[in-house]
């Protein structure tokens, strides 16, 4: 038998083992092939990437390839750009950074740059910067979308955080639940009853800043939850836990007043530490407070 | 204590009782005990003069002394440094009361704060003798000074002992608990006859009981005031009410001063006192979902802890005043490093231990930004720092170690409050700088207005006084203005300083175990 027959054969028992098929389910299907050719024909599969090799254990265990996932990478690719392919691939959506390619691999760093740039042109992977770090660059496959922890999500042009966004989507939220909150003070039906119509769930808010039109990105309601809670941490609304376990927000005021620490400078003052009875800064020849005072 | 207290009390004592005083109280206030050589040799004073400082303090109830342990015939004074600060309030002091039981309360507490103790007869007879309420009748004012004492407003100080060896023996007094609040009794008619001069006051039977303010139950009744306006800036009017008659009742049953949370009080009890005593329709109609918002409520005034009498309630004061005293914090940290750095604490305090990174995620600031916040916050002791190494490392590079923020709540708080005892000095320093370097001038002019006084008085010619009065050149007067105008603001920046002073305090007895100024009966 010719080595691409005995090929297809065992294709055909791996393929019919769905975990990955031992050396000894393979033998056990072709106990009619001896040991030799067997080997030449799971060579020649592993050539074409019909299956891949797997340890488990000790042993060994054969896998059949999706079909369709090798038919990414052209005919005429060496053996060097299917491996590094592969192992950009096991990245995810994630990616994988040059290093861990190298150490994978086990190519050098000239030849494994060769084959990247090669891979990149044509636009079979692609470099994404990580926001984390601005230098590390990982790899991923070209039609891939980059997990979030990569890109940082919506909040990120390129590499820079969108302050100004960040804060209008802020102020909008707030200014919604505030409206929300006014539109149930009018109401007069006991103050439980206020409380929960000043209560706001994420998909209104979802909602609200939909129509309003101000996000150029698509925002889902986690990248709002997000938002909502650093309204929370404004000190400017209310998280509540509903019993079905999901948050409710609303717009809260301050218990207090302003104290009256920061209403007179020394509450406010950077230099305070240094402030005594002796040296450069002291109450009586205080700048802040000459201010302060005239 | 710290420094700044020191400083800061030592000023106040300075304010009000001159040098003297100051030296010796100084001198008290860095030691636990000293006896009267002791602090003569220290301050280098006459023996005379610090005696007659030592009797102020004591009559201040600023001073405390006990017979030495080794020597039972030899008095050792000491401080009591946290009541120093009461003397800043006598003004509000004052307010309180008139507000409560008008001008003649007013002119009561007036006079009990000016001389710290006195018998009742005594200052009566001082009340009646000012000019101000000469309208009102003797019997007003006793009937005033003893709702004050059923108030426990006015409270008396322990009586001395009366032993036979008086004379070697340290004195010593009898404090009863049960006799704080008892009404003395008050002879009009022998008050009528001193104010004739046909008695003395030597004649009065109450000789040996003396009176003063208890600053402990203005203290509550200000503490109850943030309470009240905290809820009402959150919930509303009439859950303020509601509170205020939960507090009410509570104290029937619990010691003001209990420092983590109330006794027990149920729903029946609350709307059985609200039903009796308020006409807000509105509460008695939503009596239980007004208090349940309050027990919602994120300020966790209110606690539920059982279904007795239709819900069991208790105050959570440790709950209420922490809230209360961070969001005091968290206006201050707004107001020194602006609304993003608030983020970043509140995260903080949400999160208890945080590291960098999350930090800046989850408060959704620049990397740069939040790190910057983040470290003015740790170098100005708002937030602190937490290390853990992981153990090994093998001498091969740098050990592994985690930096997570955290929030020591205390230590924050205690930082703020040495921070307002700092500023309160300041403006006290500075407003006695004004006055010293403006001081002829200010002179100048109290001369002038008393002559002019006078003047006018005699009914010399309008021409006249007003030539007298252009003595004062405009320039003079215009530096007069601004000079009264800082001392203006200064002294207003006193009185809201011990704002924030108070709340931070409160925090400190109701959520710490710290010693506190405050006790039950002092």
């Amino acid at each position: 038998m010719a080595a691409a027959e005995i090929a297809e054969l065992l294709l055909a028992v791996i393929q019919g083992v769905p975990g990955g098929a031992t050396n000894d389910d393979l033998t056990k299907a072709l106990s009619d092939v001896p040991a030799a050719s067997r080997v030449e024909g799971l060579n020649v599969l592993l050539k074409q990437g019909g299956i891949e090799v797997l340890k488990k254990g000790e042993k060994l265990i054969y896998r059949a390839k999706d079909p369709q996932k090798k038919s990414a990478l052209p005919k005429d690719a060496d053996n060097e750009e299917k491996i590094v392919y592969s192992i950009v691939e096991e990245g995810g959506n994630k990616g994988i950074w040059i290093r861990d390619i190298r150490i994978k691999s086990n190519l050098n760093m000239t030849q494994l740059n060769k084959i990247l740039k090669n891979l990149e042109t044509k636009k079979l992977i692609k470099a994404v910067k990580s926001v984390n770090a601005s230098k590390k660059k990982v790899y991923m496959l070209y039609n891939m979308e980059a997990d979030r922890s990569v890109t940082g999500g919506a909040w990120y042009q390129d590499q820079d955080f969108e302050v100004e966004f960040v804060d209008v989507l802020n102020q909008q939220c707030l200014r919604f639940l505030q409206m929300k909150r006014e539109g149930a003070e009018k109401k007069r039906d006991g103050p439980l009853a206020f409380k929960q119509m000043s209560c706001c769930t994420v998909k209104e808010v979802h909602k609200f800043i939909s129509d309003l039109g101000i996000s150029k990105v698509n925002l889902d309601e986690d990248d709002l939850e997000t938002i909502l809670k650093t309204v929370v941490y404004d000190g400017n609304a209310e998280r509540i836990l509903q019993s079905d376990g999901t948050y409710v927000y609303r717009a809260v005021n301050l218990p207090l007043p302003a104290p009256g620490l920061v209403q007179m400078p020394c509450g406010i003052c950077p230099v305070i530490k240094n402030c005594s009875n002796c040296g450069d800064v002291t109450a009586i020849n205080c700048q802040y407070m000459n201010d302060w005072l005239d | 204590m710290s420094a700044d207290y020191a400083h800061l009390c030592s000023s106040i004592l300075e304010q009000c009782f001159g040098q003297v005083v100051q030296a010796v109280a100084d001198c008290l206030f860095s030691a636990t005990t000293r006896t009267l050589s002791q602090i003569v040799s220290t301050t280098q004073l006459a023996r005379k003069e610090v005696a007659l400082a030592l009797a102020v303090l004591i009559k201040f109830r600023l001073v405390r002394f006990e017979p030495s342990k080794s020597n039972q015939f030899l008095p050792e004074y000491s401080l009591k440094r946290e009541d120093v600060i009461c003397l800043l309030r006598y003004s509000r002091y004052i307010h309180l009361v008139q507000t409560k039981y008008g001008n003649v309360g007013a002119s009561i507490a007036e006079e009990l704060l000016n001389s710290g103790s006195e018998t009742a007869t005594s200052c009566l007879l001082k009340c009646l003798s000012d000019g101000d309420n000469k309208a009102e009748s003797a019997e007003t004012y006793r009937t005033t000074f003893i709702q004050m004492i059923a108030d426990h407003y006015i409270i008396k100080t322990p009586e001395l002992v009366t032993g036979d060896e008086q004379d070697d023996c340290v004195p010593k007094f009898l404090s009863n608990e049960c006799d704080f609040f008892v009404p003395p009794n008050i002879d009009l008619q022998l008050l009528a006859q001193i104010r004739k001069g046909d008695a003395t006051i030597a004649s009065a039977t109450d000789g040996g009981i003396v009176w003063s303010l208890n600053f402990d139950r203005f203290h509550q009744e200000f503490r109850d005031d943030i309470m009240k306006l905290a809820i009402e800036r959150k919930l509303g009017e009439t859950a303020a009410e509601c509170f205020s008659f939960i507090l009410s009742l509570i104290y029937k049953t619990t010691d003001p001063w209990q420092r983590k949370a109330s006794n027990h009080i149920t729903f029946v009890e609350i709307k059985q006192a609200i039903e009796r005593k308020s006409n807000n329709l509105d509460l008695m109609k939503y009596l239980d979902q007004y208090i349940s918002l309050i027990t919602d409520d994120s300020l966790g005034f209110l606690r539920r802890v059982g279904d007795m009498g239709g819900g069991q309630y208790v105050i959570d004061m440790e709950h209420a005043f922490e809230s209360l005293a961070f969001a005091c914090v968290e206006s201050v940290i707004t107001e020194r490093f602006g609304s993003k750095a608030t983020r970043i604490f509140r995260v903080i305090r949400f999160k208890k231990y945080i590291e960098q990174e999350d930090l800046q995620k989850e408060a959704m600031i620049p990397a740069k930004e939040a790190k910057s916040l983040a470290y003015n916050l740790f170098q100005e002791q708002f937030i602190h720092v937490k290390v853990i190494k992981k153990p090994g490392g093998g001498g091969s590079g740098p050990a592994k170690a985690f930096y997570l923020f955290q929030i020591k709540e205390k230590d924050t708080v205690r930082m703020l409050l040495d921070n307002c005892y700092k500023s309160l000095y300041n403006t006290i320093r500075r407003s006695n700088f004004e006055k010293n370097e403006h001081k002829g001038l200010i002179e100048k002019s109290q001369r002038l207005d008393s002559i002019v006084e006078t003047m006018k008085e005699r009914g010399d010619s309008d021409d006249y006084i007003a030539e007298i009065v252009e003595t004062f050149t405009p320039p003079e007067c215009e530096i007069l203005n601004k000079v009264k105008n800082r001392i203006r603001t200064l002294s207003k920046a006193e009185l809201t300083l011990d704002d924030t002073i108070f709340l931070l305090q409160m925090y400190q007895h109701h959520c710490t175990t710290l010693p506190t100024g405050i006790k039950k009966f002092k």
